[in-house]
């Protein structure tokens, strides 16, 4: 038995039901537990780093299901990185989450979901089989869904929390026929056995299953065209959507196409599916985070741009590059994420950019965490940010993904634009406190119920800074364990985990990296030079408020509606099945199934109304009923006989 | 002069019409009661008389049998007569309709 293995793994799940059945009794008191057991789970993780990151880690079976099918754990090099990403950057939150949900009269409820969150994720990346992915998968979905409808009486949030819900089922259909695919062919769920036979399988299944992992992934992942919860999921509390929705669940279908490596190196035609699903969401999100005007949804964006990036990386085979990107993202997201968070704890919940403004006198600890987390995402040169971004958008070079190595390149100048155009418009500039303060959409008793008790009680400030403070020393150098190329500590760390990929679009284009490089840093100084002209200049700043009216008045429709993805989605789906639940309703229900009932009710009755004319109560009627049957029955034996004679 | 078994069959039938025919005619259930035990004791006749005709023991137990099993029948028929007086304060069975469909 590895004991540290199952305490990381168990740990979690072990914090979430004492805080659930004890949250009355704890108290605040949920909030430093929740963290402890999540801390001890990086402790126990990190111990066995010297043991687990290679290829073949450490081991661990659980149960055995049938004789031959086992569940068990397995703590490789990338689920390693997952782990320690997870619970420790989990960990990181969790103290902020004291501070920031301080006030909220569900405090321990909040620290069990997050808990049990933890462990959902832990289950998701330390399965040795697609059984246990997939039951991990399903639960980190039900994690989402608890915790963006966390404050259950804001009915946006609810509804968000239930697109986000029912859009990840489609993707965890596309991950359940991947597993009867993959068992059917090689009649195991074990991972170690799948890749094995990984060679033996037809063209066809390999294309199948790749294609039906990818569902999963684009699902969990917030790819194109089923992006449209991830926008909607910030209605949940900001730790949240930093934990869950920027640092490590969406991330799990890069994980997903990374751990299935060996099967996705046999068919380029699945990788360049990946890999072009990847990009076109990387360009859509970038697009997209240009319009937002809630400082969360502008992150939400730029997080699925930032997981396109990923997605493109793994697709097209770099997958070194697509994880390093989710390594430095998981550091300069929470970074970013945690920042908004302070500002709009401050601003008693203000999310609009248009209300902040000037924020920089107020505010410079959110300011630094946040330029910080900035520069790392648009990649400026030596924050984590450009390594890993670089990296990706060389790797579609290498292997001849022309298109994808430009749009790569133009939307890393569109996200230096859209995040400057955040810390330019939030930071900068007048305050704007003639802006009414915000109606939040709560019923009235909860709001006061609220208000009362944030009077009551503050948290202590340093503990929502000191996790930002600490992510601020990643958000940085996280990049740099890949200086040196493949002879890294990063690449040496993976060493031939993923093998070797064959998708190789064309010759590539002769540049070199540094060339390259350049290149991209050329086109994030546009972006940000664009930004500041726009929205920086003094003389920009000074008639903001009226600016920023008028771009938003002027908005295309294209970007107010978000390209349509969620009108087409209503259109396609949503109507069809809400005219079919019409049909079924109106027609089908009452005239075909209840009918039925109603008719076969009604003989019943009708037989009834016949015989209960022969009850009448009266004991000397069925006396005489009696006598009569059983003369009947004596004449049958007298003139008849007994059969046979 | 020796009684014939046709005798005690045609007595054995006579009682059991007469009891079929209180069970029918009367409202009294104390009457009900005791046409009940006439057609029991014109079955008991009948057992017995065949059970001499054919030199066969069977018929004598099966008396003992059918008289206990009347005993029980007769006690808590009279217990259900006094719970339905106790209700209805009246023992006519016509009056006594209230399982009527």
């Amino acid at each position: 038995m590895n004991a540290l293995l199952l305490a990381c793994w168990l740990l979690p799940l072990a914090g979430a039901i004492v805080i659930w059945a004890f949250g009355p009794q704890l108290r605040r008191g949920a909030g430093p537990l929740g963290s402890a057991v999540v801390f001890a789970s990086l402790a126990c993780a990190g111990s066995l780093f010297s043991q687990a990151s290679n290829e073949t880690g450490v081991g661990e079976t659980l149960v055995t299901w049938i004789p031959g099918y086992t569940f068990g754990l397995r703590l490789d090099a990338l689920s390693l990185l997952w782990t320690l990403i997870i619970t420790g950057v989990g960990g990181l939150i969790h103290v902020y989450s004291i501070g920031y949900m301080w006030s909220d009269r569900a405090f321990a409820r909040f620290f069990a979901y997050l808990n049990f969150f933890v462990f959902s994720m832990l289950t998701l990346v330390l399965s040795d089989n697609v059984v246990g992915l997939l039951v991990g998968w399903g639960l980190v979905g039900l994690a989402s869904y608890f915790l963006i409808g966390f404050w259950f009486y804001k009915p946006t949030a609810v509804a968000a929390a239930r697109k986000a819900f029912v859009i990840n089922v489609v993707g965890d259909i596309g991950i359940m026929f991947a597993i009867f695919a993959l068992f059917a062919s090689t009649g195991s769920i074990a991972y170690a056995d799948i890749f094995a036979k990984a060679g033996t399988l037809p063209v066809g299944v390999l294309i199948a299953v790749c294609l039906g992992l990818f569902v999963g992934a684009a699902a969990k992942s917030a790819q194109v065209p089923l992006h449209t919860w991830l926008p909607d999921a910030m209605e949940g509390p900001t730790p949240v959507s930093a934990l869950i929705h920027a640092a490590t669940m969406v991330t799990a279908g890069v994980y997903l196409i990374a751990r299935f490596a060996p099967l996705y190196n046999l068919s380029p035609t699945a990788q360049s599916i990946v890999a072009i699903v990847g990009g076109i969401t990387m360009l859509t999100g970038a697009v997209l985070g240009i319009a937002q005007w809630d400082i969360k949804r502008i992150l939400a964006y730029s997080t699925m741009s930032q997981i396109g990036y990923m997605i493109m990386g793994v697709g097209v085979g770099a997958y070194q590059a697509g994880v390093l990107h989710f390594f430095t993202h998981a550091f300069f997201k929470a970074q970013l994420f945690l920042g908004a968070g302070i500002i709009i704890h401050a601003l008693n919940d203000e999310q609009d950019v248009r209300k902040m403004g000037g924020l920089y006198r107020r505010m410079p600890f959110a300011f630094w965490a946040m330029l910080l987390g900035t520069l790392a995402i648009i990649g400026f040169p030596f924050f984590s940010g450009s390594y890993s971004k670089d990296a990706v958008i060389y790797g579609t070079l290498e292997r001849g993904h022309g298109i994808l190595y430009v749009a790569g390149i133009l939307t890393a100048g569109i996200t230096a634009f859209y995040m400057f155009r955040m810390i330019f418009v939030v930071f900068f500039g007048p305050e704007r406190d003639d802006v009414p303060d915000v109606a939040l959409a709560i019923p009235e008793a909860a709001h006061v119920a609220h208000a009362e008790d944030h009077d009551a009680a503050h948290a202590p400030e340093w503990l929502m800074r000191l996790p930002v403070a600490i992510l601020m020393v990643p958000t940085v150098a996280a990049g740099w364990l890949s200086i040196g190329g493949n002879t890294s500590p990063w690449y040496r760390y993976f060493g031939t985990l993923f093998g070797t990929s064959e998708n190789v679009n064309a010759p590539p284009l002769p540049i070199p990296e540094l060339a390259s490089q350049f290149i991209v840093y050329a086109v994030v100084t546009v972006g940000v030079v664009i930004a500041y002209l726009r929205y920086g200049t003094p003389a920009a700043l000074r008639g903001s408020v009226e600016r920023l009216r008028a771009e938003a008045l002027a908005m295309p429709v294209a970007l107010e509606r978000a390209f349509w993805f969620d009108d087409a989605i209503a259109f396609a789906i949503v109507r069809p099945a809400q005219a079919l639940g019409a049909f079924i309703g109106r027609v089908l229900d009452p005239h075909v199934i209840d009918a039925a009932v109603r008719d076969i009710a009604w003989l019943a009755g009708a037989l009834g109304l016949v015989a209960r004319a022969l009850q009448n109560g009266l004991v000397r009627t069925y006396a005489f009923t009696i006598a009569i049957g059983a003369a009947c029955f004596i004449a049958y034996f007298a003139f008849v006989g007994i059969a046979g004679r | 002069m020796s009684v014939e078994l046709t005798n005690y069959v045609t007595l054995s039938a006579v009682m059991f019409f007469i009891g079929v025919a209180g069970v029918i005619v009367r409202r009294n259930p104390l009457i009900v009661l005791m046409a009940i035990e006439l057609m029991f004791n014109a079955a008991n006749l009948a057992l017995v008389a065949f059970s001499r005709a054919w030199v066969n023991n069977a018929g004598h137990i099966f008396v003992f049998l059918v008289v206990t099993v009347a005993a029980a029948e007769a006690a808590i028929g009279l217990a259900i007569v006094v719970a339905v007086f106790r209700r209805a304060k009246n023992v006519d069975l016509d009056e006594v309709a209230g399982m009527h469909g």
